[in-house]
């Protein structure tokens, strides 16, 4: 659907394996924690990941998570009054200065994760998905597929039905009432559904003209695991690994109320970091072969 | 005993418990990852039978034309907010059965946020539309409820704000909250309720307008495909 845009990223241009395994393992870990360490680690490589794939468009996606982040940062203290140090009195309850840090970590986390959900987004594209799962959900891949070209389709045939209606006096014009407007809305919707469970019947019965369901479906696989590949998935589950072990250690862990406990920053946090700017370093690198091969000639 | 109902035992039994289980022993404020962790394994079996009784190529192409309908409903009608989609999952649930119904959602949900941007909240999506097209078709199938227009219409308004915003609202509480309490129930659910009232407006102005002549057209195709359902 996003797929014909053209894309000046490296990573995403690896199997697609590499980068939902790196984008699985970024989100979870950064929905797992809250230390406000590794949570400015997530914003600050996700931002630039992110103004990396849209360009000066992104800033605008970056300014419109800053209500988001002081609103969820605000509210929760509301609902959270434990800790030590009093700030005000809201509605009768204790506003405090941990709670606060505490919705901040909280906040801090859903913007990092809305942040690497719109790189995500840009990456794994709906073909990416499908030729990812063919082989393991073959009969969903297959109607994903079919679902991302019939969307398209019958937008388009609904403006022609809709062109239809209006030249004979029918449809919503600019100033309809609502009503107009839902009832017009809905019976093209009815028209649309007749023409298209008409043609899915058509399909279907070419499909298995065509020998759908006879044996087991092979799919063509557009990308192979290649030795860079591989290089960077090792990557990927070695730093992570890493950062898991560290967890283990406490090095992840953060407290904030009652009382406030922080883990001190340690190694973990280097190789989180190093795992979240794969695809930025990976980019790095490419852009630098590219530069240093060209100035060869 | 089938693979799916195999796998359907083992999500109830060990696989939810176990998240459970591990969600309340892991430090930090797992909520998210576990209420997730949840709803994806609830789908599982789903997904599992539906690939498990391999599914005919006619089959395959009308579930993915309801999604598609269901997605493409919310370019049709130019009103903000007015979301058809719901509508058209719970029609699709009553013409072709539960299992058809859940597939039409999840996919639905699935495919539209290819177009509007995957995020934290696809699986509560996928699951909430899915259990729409679910119940209805329970609630409408051979000798239940009567197939009338303002019974679907009511039925829709009652799924969509009992069900599907619920579902959807919890994603919010477990997400954006330090701890569930009281307090942010309350602060997630009115809002939620008052937000979903006009979508469950609208799910039940598409029952009653289009639900009539939306079952007839099935209808007409069943007959005339001689798809006797």
């Amino acid at each position: 659907m996003k797929g014909n845009r053209q894309l000046h990223d490296a990573f995403s241009k690896r199997h697609p394996a590499v980068n939902f395994v790196f984008f699985l393992g970024v989100i979870v870990a950064s929905a797992l924690i809250q230390h406000p360490a590794y949570v400015l680690a997530g914003f600050v490589t996700g931002a630039i990941y992110y103004l990396m794939l849209n360009g000066a468009k992104g800033l605008k996606f970056l300014l419109l998570l800053l209500p988001v982040f002081v609103f969820v940062a605000a509210i929760n203290p509301l609902f959270n009054t434990d800790g030590q140090r009093i700030l005000c009195h809201v509605f009768g309850r204790p506003y405090t200065y941990e709670a606060l840090l505490y919705g901040l970590a909280l906040s801090g986390v859903i913007v990092v994760m809305l942040l690497w959900f719109g790189c995500y987004n840009q990456v794994l594209t709906g073909d990416k998905f499908t030729s990812l799962f063919g082989n393991l959900i073959p009969a969903i891949s297959l109607l994903l597929v079919m679902v991302f070209r019939m969307v398209p389709n019958f937008i388009r045939k609904a403006r022609q039905l809709a062109g239809a209606r209006k030249s004979i006096g029918k449809g919503a014009g600019e100033n309809a009432t609502a009503k107009e407007k839902v009832t017009d809305g809905l019976t093209l919707l009815g028209a649309l559904t007749t023409w298209a469970l008409e043609g899915s019947v058509v399909t279907g019965d070419s499909m298995r003209a065509r020998g759908y369901g006879t044996a087991k479906r092979s799919s063509f696989m557009i990308y192979r695991m290649t030795l860079s590949d591989w290089l960077l998935m090792a990557a990927m589950v070695l730093l992570l690994g890493l950062t898991l072990v560290a967890a283990y250690f406490g090095q992840t862990a953060a407290a904030f109320t009652p009382v406030m406990e922080i883990a001190p920053v340690s190694w973990g946090l280097c190789s989180y970091t190093l795992f979240l700017m794969i695809p930025i370093l990976y980019h790095w690198k490419e852009a630098a072969q590219w530069y240093i091969s060209r100035s060869k000639i | 005993m089938k693979k799916s109902h195999i796998a359907t035992l083992i999500t109830f039994f060990l696989l939810i418990p176990a998240t459970l289980f591990l969600g309340a022993k892991l430090p930090g404020r797992t909520y998210y990852i576990t209420g997730t962790l949840i709803i994806l394994e609830l789908m599982i079996p789903f997904f599992m039978a539906f690939e498990g009784r391999k599914p005919q190529a006619r089959e395959l192409v009308i579930i993915a034309v309801l999604s598609a309908i269901a997605i493409a409903g919310r370019v049709l009608i130019p009103i903000p907010d007015f979301k058809a989609i719901f509508g058209v999952i719970m029609l699709a649930g009553i013409a072709f059965g539960p299992e058809t119904g859940f597939m039409v959602g999840a996919i639905a949900a699935f495919g539209s946020n290819f177009v509007y941007g995957q995020g934290a909240y696809t699986p509560w999506q996928m699951f909430s539309y899915g259990a729409a097209g679910m119940l209805s078709g329970f609630a409408f199938g051979k000798g239940r409820l009567p197939r009338k227009a303002w019974l679907m219409g009511i039925f829709g308004f009652v799924t969509v704000v009992l069900v599907v915003g619920p579902i959807l609202d919890s994603m919010s509480l477990f997400l954006g909250f330090v701890k569930p309490s009281p307090e942010a129930f309350g602060l997630v659910f009115i809002p939620g309720f008052a937000h979903n009232c006009p979508n469950a407006l609208c799910t039940a102005a598409v029952m009653l307008i289009l639900g009539k002549p939306f079952l007839s057209i099935l209808n007409r195709i069943q007959v005339k495909y001689g798809m006797l359902t």
